[in-house]
């Protein structure tokens, strides 16, 4: 219990001191999708103050990682933040093909940009359909799997799993995508850019969502700087800041720029609306994207798409930082390596991380019901938070 | 009672097929009276039992799901598989609730819905084993009020069900459903007052009489869409279903519900949903009259036929209950608060005032048509008077909003623009105010 | 916080004495009503998600999924990793549930651990805190999985009587210690890991040493924990209810000494 009171003049004050409620919300509670604790302090419905408590989720991975070599790795990379697998996987991959300066095959390097891409569309459709369903709009999340169970579909193809694609080896991909795919990868894509529209237009022109989320939680550019905020959150609130445009790994670098597919999608607002804005803009433009690979793909001259790796891959001594434009943010591999088959130490730099923590500047002052609106917003994944 | 029944037998013979008054009220003998009540009982449960497999196949198929159907054709059991089940598992009672009002809440909740339906007319008068009855339990001269009344005791139901529970969500929600239903029964029963000015009565057997020409819906169309709203909050449904609010409050006044007291809950929500929609048929869409072009086949109106009118009106209220639960998201509670009491009661209140003086002035003699004459002319003036206004003061004032826009772009622009990393890695800003111990940010940020 | 004796759950009385023809009809409603909670704490839940869908659709069998909290679910599904710091809110969960209760663990992870099978952190399987009835495996399992383990679940719950399941009446009775006769006192939460109860039988005269309170010695002993593998996803013997019955006048709650307290503080 709160124990400050606030305390009314006039008749009967005694009966009228308000006594602040502290309220538990999570670690299992139908809004913190996953398992994030808040410990609010209400007054009425009005938050006074708000300290999210993670640790819940925590399964140890950075430790996990010391003990598993470089291959094993990748299972446990892609499970910390499960709805982007394969961008999460990618982030090893690199930074060990760094330490080894591994040249990739061309394929390879626009098969895996592919893929990220789908990836990202895959998680932004999750988070386009949960939260209007937090909001009480429960259709729009039936819509958006649909659309995720389509691309789902041409991933699994290729890589055999649906969320957990084990796709990325190290020196390139695991094997050639199958005969034809492409074509199919293709309609799947062209089959979602068609649809998006249904998603759009029962959750962007609805009034009550709009009014639900317009102005709620802003999120100044200078929070965003300071908390290291990334991702598509950091982005509605106007920090043009992203890596696959800013620092090009993969094959980004011939993706953005004038004329091309790829563009940073940004806002200035801030709001809970902005950033859902944000989300929905990027499905388009990582629809582009992955349309533009899919074209690359089709012209590149038959290759290799992985490098033969020896029977026991060691890095080198050293270390190197990679990161990589995750869906929701950046996320950075610090890799040490003491030149044996498991790094030395493996330092994970995940998004949600850094989102999660600004939620204690982003919730007081606001009401229960925006709290989940907020909450929402963040995009965030409870496994990238505790890795 | 009797004794004056048996002194003054009906001054006007019943026929059947005719629009019951308030005179064919209190004849029936007790058997009969029994049987409506039982009937209108069994009626409610099967509502019940249908509306929740309706409400999931119907969202199913909004969704591009199938929805139930594994149990019995068409999954038509479903609802009876959960009535099997939901009553015979363990009864919690949580450790340091009220325990009296805590059983109590649920019946309180569901008593009153059932009641409500009792003034309900299902069709006119016909003939049961040579009876001549009206097909409604009862009827009085204030009929209507008794369902607010009625709905009114629900709410406590909820009220004390989420205090009783001690439990920070179900107190959340019994708070925010005595604030919903202040806000709304007043909504509610000020859009009921057009429709009593124009019936000149509050019998629903006599509003559903009165509308034999048009419905209200129609004339009183304000009304109506008021009600419309009403309803929906009165039953707690989406868009307004704070009291549950699902996301924020987890089950919210149920939360710590189980068992058969959850189940009674979850009957008196399904329940209320059919007493409101009955409400509306009646007041509004013409209670069991045949809509209009089989309204002018002959008979359509009589014997038993307007049961199934009755029924398709009463289906359809329903079916778009449960399409706005597939489509609309949750209001925020003091965006319902403002609806409700900026919006709902000042436009109720205005409508009345309109109703009652065209009233007057037909009284008085004057038509309609010159009424509306009259208003449009107003409206006219009004609307190019508007115009006026905008053009000459609002474009003075979009510069200025422009003006005050493009300044604080170039101000965003300062604080934020330029490269977020310094030399290749981001820095953060070492001087920030939250490494202080301050929740602000400040303006100005350095960037190492 | 003292300890509570919660008692005996009061279900069951009705299925102990209806006919035989009722006890189907009561099976048959509770086989196709399973409002189910999803305790959703990692990757599976997505796939949980997933299963409820379009393309899935579980609630075509009458898996509610619209259960708010766990007071109104049926089935609670365990979907993800129950790490240590978890794991007493998914024990108190699971208490909140009314009985008949059921648990479908889904994933590796909840299984057994998974790929945090060495992980300093990790349960390693939800059924070291609450009894399970069906076993998903696959990491994440396809919602086909979960379609499947559904289905099994409904079988069993049809072939099962309440009765029997909270009936006094057991076949062997276990042994129970004097202490069950007054509410454990606090300490016992504070205790570290205890035998379980010994059997009164004198055919064990010491248990092993190494006898850990996840294979009771009244369970025949299991094999070592793995990843439950067989296409069926279902393991029903494994369930480590003490025996095949709850002890008839034990303490159900934080305090029950036949259950593992490894993860009380």
């Amino acid at each position: 219990m709160g124990t400050e009171r606030t305390v009314a003049v006039g008749i009967g004050a005694e009966e009228l001191a308000t006594a602040d409620m502290t309220l538990n919300i999570g670690p299992q509670h139908p809004s913190t999708h996953g398992v994030l604790r808040l410990r609010l302090t209400l007054d009425g419905e009005r938050i006074s103050r708000a300290e999210p408590i993670i640790g819940y989720m925590h399964r140890g991975a950075e430790k996990l990682f010391e003990v598993r070599d470089y291959r094993q790795i990748i299972v446990l990379a892609n499970r910390h933040d499960w709805l982007s697998a394969f961008s999460s996987e990618l982030g090893v991959v690199v930074a060990v093909e760094r330490m080894l300066g591994m040249e990739i095959p061309e394929r390879a390097v626009w098969a895996r940009t592919l893929l990220a891409e789908l990836n990202r569309v895959l998680n932004h459709l999750m988070f386009l359909g949960s939260y209007p369903l937090e909001i009480g709009a429960i259709t729009p999340v039936f819509y958006a799997f649909r659309e995720r169970e389509t691309l789902q579909r041409v991933m699994e193809e290729a890589s055999g799993g649906r969320m957990h694609y084990m796709f990325n080896r190290v020196g390139g991909l695991k094997e050639d995508l199958p005969a034809g795919w492409l074509d199919r990868a293709r309609a799947a894509v062209r089959e979602v850019r068609s649809r998006m529209s249904d998603i759009e237009w029962i959750i962007r022109g609805n009034e009550i969502f709009r009014a639900r989320t317009r102005g709620v939680g802003v999120l100044s550019p200078e929070a965003v700087l300071q908390y290291g905020v990334s991702g598509p959150v950091a982005r509605a609130a106007g920090v043009d800041f992203d890596l696959r445009r800013d620092e090009p790994y993969l094959a980004y670098g011939e993706l953005f720029g004038p004329g091309r597919p790829g563009r940073v999608v940004r806002r200035t607002e801030g709001d809970c609306y902005a950033r859902f804005e944000c989300l929905l803009d990027q499905v388009y433009v990582s629809l582009d994207l992955a349309d533009a690979c899919l074209d690359r793909l089709a012209d590149l001259p038959p290759g290799p798409i992985n490098v033969r790796l020896p029977k026991v891959l060691k890095a080198p001594e050293g270390h190197t930082y990679a990161w990589t434009e995750n869906p929701l943010g950046i996320n950075g591999y610090f890799l040490v390596s003491r030149g044996e088959k498991t790094p030395y130490r493996m330092k994970l730099r995940s998004a949600s991380y850094n989102n999660i923590q600004v939620l204690s500047e982003l919730l007081p002052g606001n009401l229960v019901a925006d709290m989940i609106a907020i909450l929402g917003s963040m995009f965030f994944v409870v496994g990238d938070i505790d890795k | 009672m009797t004794t004056s029944l048996l002194a003054a037998p009906p001054a006007t013979p019943l026929a059947a097929g005719e629009a019951p008054t308030l005179e064919a009220f209190g004849l029936d003998p007790w058997w009969l009276i029994l049987a409506k009540a039982v009937l209108i009982f069994v009626f409610l449960m099967l509502m019940v039992l249908f509306e929740i497999w309706f409400e999931r196949r119907f969202m199913a198929r909004m969704q591009n799901r199938l929805g139930p159907n594994r149990v019995g054709p068409l999954g038509l059991l479903q609802p009876i598989a959960d009535g099997l089940k939901l009553p015979l598992k363990e009864d919690l009672v949580p450790r340091g609730v009220d325990r009296p009002v805590f059983i109590l809440a649920p019946a309180l909740a569901t008593m009153p819905a059932f009641l409500a339906f009792a003034i309900i007319p299902f069709g006119p008068t016909v003939s049961v084993f040579g009876h001549q009855t009206p097909l409604q339990l009862a009827d009085l001269p204030v009929a209507v009020l008794f369902v607010l009344a009625m709905s009114s005791l629900g709410v406590y139901g909820i009220v004390l069900g989420g205090w009783a529970s001690a439990s920070p969500y179900s107190l959340l929600g019994g708070l925010r459903s005595s604030a919903q239903v202040i806000s709304y029964e007043i909504g509610m029963g000020l859009s009921f007052v057009a429709v009593f000015l124009f019936a000149g009565s509050l019998s629903t057997s006599e509003i559903v009489a009165s509308q034999e020409r048009i419905w209200y819906a129609v004339v009183l169309f304000p009304s109506f869409v008021i009600y419309a709203i009403t309803m929906v909050g009165e039953v707690n449904r989406i868009p307004f279903d704070l009291p549950e609010g699902e996301g924020e409050l987890v089950g919210g006044f149920h939360t710590e519900y189980s068992s058969l007291k959850f189940g009674m809950f979850m009957l008196a929500e399904y329940v209320n949903m059919t007493t409101v929609s009955a409400l509306a048929v009646t007041l509004f869409l013409g209670g069991w009259r045949a809509p209009w072009p089989i309204s002018l086949v002959d008979g359509a109106n009589a014997g038993w036929w307007p049961v199934l009118w009755f029924m398709i009106k009463l289906l359809l209220t329903i079916s778009f209950f449960i399409w706005l639960r597939a489509t609309l998201p949750r209001v925020r509670y003091d965006q319902l608060m403002k609806l409700g009491w900026k919006v709902l009661i000042p436009g109720a209140l205005a409508w009345i005032m309109v109703v009652a003086t065209i009233r007057v002035l037909r009284n008085e003699g004057i038509s309609t048509q010159q009424v509306f004459f009259a208003v449009a002319i107003v409206l006219g003036i009004y609307i190019v008077a508007s115009y006026l206004w905008d053009a000459v003061r609002g474009n003075r004032r979009d510069a200025e909003e422009q003006e005050a826009t493009a300044a604080e772009r170039a101000g965003a622009g300062d604080s934020t623009g330029g490269d977020p990393m310094a030399g290749g890695y981001p820095v953060p800003p070492l001087d920030a105010p939250h490494y202080h111990g301050r929740n602000s940010t400040s303006k100005e940020v350095n960037r190492a | 916080m003292g300890v509570i004796n919660l008692g005996e759950p009061r279900v069951g009385t009705i299925s102990r004495v209806a006919p035989k023809p009722i006890k189907f009809v009561l099976n048959w409603g509770r086989r196709y009503s399973l409002w189910v909670f999803n305790f959703g704490l990692a990757c599976c839940a997505i796939e949980f998600i997933a299963t409820s869908m379009s393309r899935h659709d579980f609630i075509r069998l009458g898996v509610i999924p619209f259960a708010p909290g766990p007071r109104q679910a049926d089935l609670m599904v365990v979907s993800g990793t129950v790490t240590d710091k978890m794991a007493p809110a998914v024990k108190r969960l699971y208490e909140q549930m009314p009985e008949p209760k059921y648990v479908i663990s889904f994933g590796a992870c909840s299984n057994c651990g998974g790929p945090y099978w060495d992980s300093y952190c990790v349960t390693k399987g939800v059924d070291q805190l609450v009894p399970v009835d069906v076993y998903v495996p696959g990491c994440p399992p396809r919602p086909e999985a979960l379609l499947h383990g559904i289905l099994r679940l409904q079988e069993k719950i049809a072939g099962e009587s309440l009765g029997e399941r909270y009936g006094p009446a057991s076949p062997v009775p276990v042994a129970q210690p004097q202490a069950e006769s007054r509410p454990p006192s606090p300490a016992v939460l504070r205790r570290p890991l205890q035998r379980p109860p010994q059997p009164t039988s004198a055919d064990r005269p010491e248990d092993p040493p190494e006898a850990s309170p996840e294979n009771p010695p009244e369970n025949p002993p299991r094999e070592p924990p793995q990843p439950p593998e067989s296409s069926s996803g279902q393991r029903p013997d494994a369930a480590p209810r003490p025996g095949p019955l709850p002890p008839p006048n034990s303490v159900r709650g934080p305090a029950d000494p036949s259950e593992p307290n490894l993860f009380l503080p």
